[in-house]
């Protein structure tokens, strides 16, 4: 769906933030993980059309994102900003939420239509004239997922989701992501919560200083615990307690990891 | 002895209806380690906030009960007096930032000058800090030039040179990237390590189970437990509370795994090890 | 670093100059050419002011400032050489237009105050800190209060400035043409306003409970970190403005 070849960015001049970066972004829901600074955000600006490559093209769906400006991709692709307060500024939820189909030039009614679909989604579907100010910040972060949903463009973004979510709050988020997978869309992330990763996303892409040092299955990728190490990215609780107790399988859930001990015993 | 007593604490933000503190008692030791858990909105950020005297002198609204750090009543003193006894971090770095230093090392300055220290005093005081905090090679950097990190322990360090016998995190590495995350947890050791006695309201319940002596798990603005980890951490209702136990805790209590002779299952990486290990290897 | 401020380090007398008689030397840019509007003393005063701008070797720094500067003036030299009521003497013509001394005079006048105290000011701002120079009126009794918000803003506004891209960018994002025409780009400047407020608003919150619980608010006398920026002759120099203020009034008066 995404074709990203000979990619290079920089801010200054001599100081490059993204170097030669190829990649082929498929179905797969992909999670995006590094340090701060390692280039991760960049990288999704450039998707997004946001900002213009340096050096290097960008294809999605075909289209080169070099010839279009941002509004004209957002038809393609949404993106949450991880800050809620960087997007939110109508002073009703639902108007909000009908901010981009009605951008994108979908009627009304149907804009209204994907609005309440997305809300319901999300849990706020019961509060659609309250002013989004007046909302948590876990549940503004839910509406600003939500404004992107009901876009209904093929590629999602979400960046950093779950930061200041709680348990339901990440719940919420795990089932969003699960309906868009079902619809087929693909849904990436930028995101430091790898326990997240594990159980949500099939594919990891490790960002260090500005380059893709590891790319994979998500099972193949928190296996690799020198390389993880080196771009200072920790594997998920659960994958280090397996490997702690010595096995060589590399666990992502702790479902996985209950059924295995449990046929163990069995055997 | 005694470092904080609370007793029946109720406490309503103006133009709210509902009562973000109901009713919560507690004592706290000198020296101890305490987690503050719970669901968004369970009164976490409220207590913090009462315990340097934020609630009730910055906000106002309704206050009931008492809260009686060290001896003195908070609600008898002012913030500029509580801060001597008591500091707090807030989650978002940036916006502790006064914004009117040019260098770490002045911005650090900054509580010290606003409480009269002298010049001398606060040159120990803060490169006490920026040693503990392990920021001394930024002390000339501008303050917002820094790393996520590396700009919350300069927040801590800020509170540190003030020289409270008790600090209050109120989750301090919510908006870090993981090496940050660690940096700032690994400074919080030291500073309890140090005697300081710590509260530290947090969502990562695998750090909160390795570091506290005990934990405090509220909901809807009421105390619902305050014990040792294992014991909080294996109740049956913690998903009711809206807070998920340890993964360790979780995959432990699936295959019904207790810490041995006890009734509480682990909590920790290494306690998960002791327990399952020995079989199937 | 994220500061507007536009100090310039380097090591000169003029740098080494306390903020306090700076302060003063611009009081007597202001007040020199009203006293004596002599055009021969506003143009001593523009000489002195260009002097110790070179003297702080920070005059490369002040052409952008003294650029945008001319550009107005020149505009104020042709209207008034032009059009002033009261023109008589003809200098030259051009075409149908013709320039007079009169108006010349006067705007030329303008000029000269205009240059001295905006001279005036750029030595105080490229050779002080804004925080020595905020330090040292709260020393004299300016409000500490009054002087965190002079010396805030200028680290605040650059953090607005950026998350007002931010905001840009989430709106693009959704779909909102803000590239291309000036008409399209006003449509996408509104609705930026709201989240731009609002968010700064939202971290003053936050930013003054930080401030708080750091005693912000203490009742008791302050100490400073940094020693109060002495110099060895700034009462010698802040009298020697006085008198020269003093002797101005006097020769006007007597004169």
């Amino acid at each position: 769906m995404i074709t990203v070849s000979n990619l290079s960015y920089a801010y200054q001049k001599g100081n490059p933030v993204l170097i030669d970066i190829h990649l082929n972004i498929d179905q797969r829901s992909t999670a995006i993980i590094g340090q701060n600074g390692a280039g991760k955000t960049t990288f999704v600006k450039l998707l997004k059309g946001l900002l213009k490559p340096f050096e290097g093209e960008v294809f999605i769906q075909n289209q080169q994102v070099k010839n279009r400006t941002a509004a004209e991709l957002a038809k393609i692709i949404g993106l949450v900003f991880q800050n809620p307060n960087d997007q939110i500024f109508k002073n009703k939820v639902l108007d909000e939420v009908m901010f981009g189909p009605l951008n994108m030039g979908i009627d009304k009614q149907q804009a209204t239509e994907n609005a309440m679909e997305a809300l319901e989604m999300v849990g706020l579907h019961d509060k659609l004239d309250m002013n989004p100010h007046d909302l948590s910040l876990s549940e503004k972060k839910l509406l600003c997922i939500a404004s992107v949903v009901a876009m209904d463009t093929n590629i999602i973004i979400l960046d950093e989701p779950t930061i200041a979510q709680d348990y339901q709050g990440k719940e919420t988020i795990k089932k969003v992501i699960k309906t868009l997978k079902e619809k087929n869309k693909l849904v990436m992330t930028i995101i430091h919560d790898m326990d997240f990763v594990a159980e949500n996303f099939e594919r990891t892409i490790v960002f260090n200083e500005g380059k893709v040092i590891l790319d994979g299955d998500t099972r193949f990728v928190f296996a690799q615990k020198d390389i993880l190490k080196s771009a200072h990215v920790e594997a998920p609780e659960i994958t280090k307690l397996g490997e702690k107790l010595g096995y060589r399988k590399t666990f992502l859930t702790i479902e996985e990891f209950i059924d295995y001990k449990n046929q163990e015993r069995n055997l | 002895m005694k470092k904080i007593i609370v007793e029946n604490l109720k406490y309503k933000y103006p133009l709210s209806e509902k009562l973000a503190l109901n009713n919560v008692s507690f004592e706290i030791e000198q020296g101890e380690f305490i987690g503050v858990i719970g669901r968004n909105l369970s009164g976490k950020s409220t207590l913090c906030q009462a315990m340097v005297g934020l609630v009730p002198h910055f906000y106002k609204g309704a206050y009931g009960g008492k809260v009686i750090i060290d001896g003195l009543e908070v609600r008898n003193y002012s913030i500029a007096d509580i801060s001597l006894k008591v500091g707090i971090v807030f989650q978002n770095p940036f916006t502790q930032i006064t914004g009117s230093k040019m260098t770490v090392y002045e911005e650090i300055a900054f509580g010290l000058e606003n409480l009269g220290i002298s010049r001398a005093e606060m040159i120990n005081r803060i490169d006490f800090a920026l040693n503990l905090l392990k920021i001394a090679p930024f002390k000339e950097r501008s303050p917002f030039d820094l790393s996520g990190g590396q700009m919350q322990r300069m927040a801590i360090a800020s509170i540190i040179a003030m020289k409270p016998e008790i600090i209050v995190l109120d989750e301090p590495t919510s908006q870090l990237d993981p090496e940050g995350s660690e940096e700032v947890f690994r400074a919080i050791q030291d500073l309890s390590k140090q005697g300081i006695t710590v509260i530290l309201a947090e969502h990562k319940m695998e750090k909160m189970a390795e570091f506290c002596n005990r934990i405090l798990l509220l909901d809807d603005g009421k105390v619902v437990d305050f014990d040792v980890p294992e014991k909080v951490f294996s109740r049956d209702d913690l998903g009711e509370h809206g807070v998920n136990a340890p993964v360790y805790t979780r995959v432990c209590k699936a295959l019904n795994k207790k810490k041995a002779g006890t009734n509480d299952y682990p909590v920790t990486l290494e306690e998960a090890v002791r327990v399952l290990g020995g079989m199937g290897l | 670093m994220r500061s507007i401020s536009l100090y310039t380090e380097r090591n000169t007398v003029i740098h080494a100059m306390d903020p306090i008689s700076k302060l003063f030397y611009i009081l007597f840019a202001l007040l020199i050419p009203i006293i004596l509007p002599s055009i021969k003393v506003s143009i001593v005063c523009v000489v002195l002011g260009l002097i110790f701008l070179l003297v702080a070797r920070v005059f490369k720094k002040t052409i952008p400032v003294f650029s945008f500067v001319f550009l107005i003036l020149l505009t104020v030299i042709i209207i008034q050489g032009l059009f002033r009521p009261g023109n008589q003497t003809t200098l030259f013509h051009f075409g149908p237009f013709t320039l007079y001394k009169e108006g010349l005079m006067f705007a030329f006048g303008v000029a000269f105050r205009v240059i001295n105290i905006v001279s005036a000011f750029m030595i105080l701002i490229l050779t002080t800190k804004p925080s020595d120079l905020v330090e040292s009126l709260v020393r004299k009794g300016l409000s500490s209060k009054i002087g965190y918000v002079i010396i805030s803003v200028f680290q605040i506004i650059p953090e607005m400035m950026s998350s007002m891209e931010t905001i840009t960018d989430a709106q693009r994002s959704r779909g909102m043409e803000t590239e291309g025409n000036l008409q399209t780009r006003m449509k996408a400047f509104l609705p930026l306003l709201g989240p731009v407020i609002l968010g700064s608003l939202a971290n003053t919150k936050e930013r003054a409970m930080a401030l708080e619980v750091r005693g912000f608010n203490s009742k008791g006398p302050k100490t400073y970190l940094l020693e109060e920026k002495k110099y060895r002759y700034s009462k010698v120099v802040q009298w020697g403005i006085l008198l020269g203020i003093a002797c101005a009034l006097a020769w006007r008066i007597l004169v």
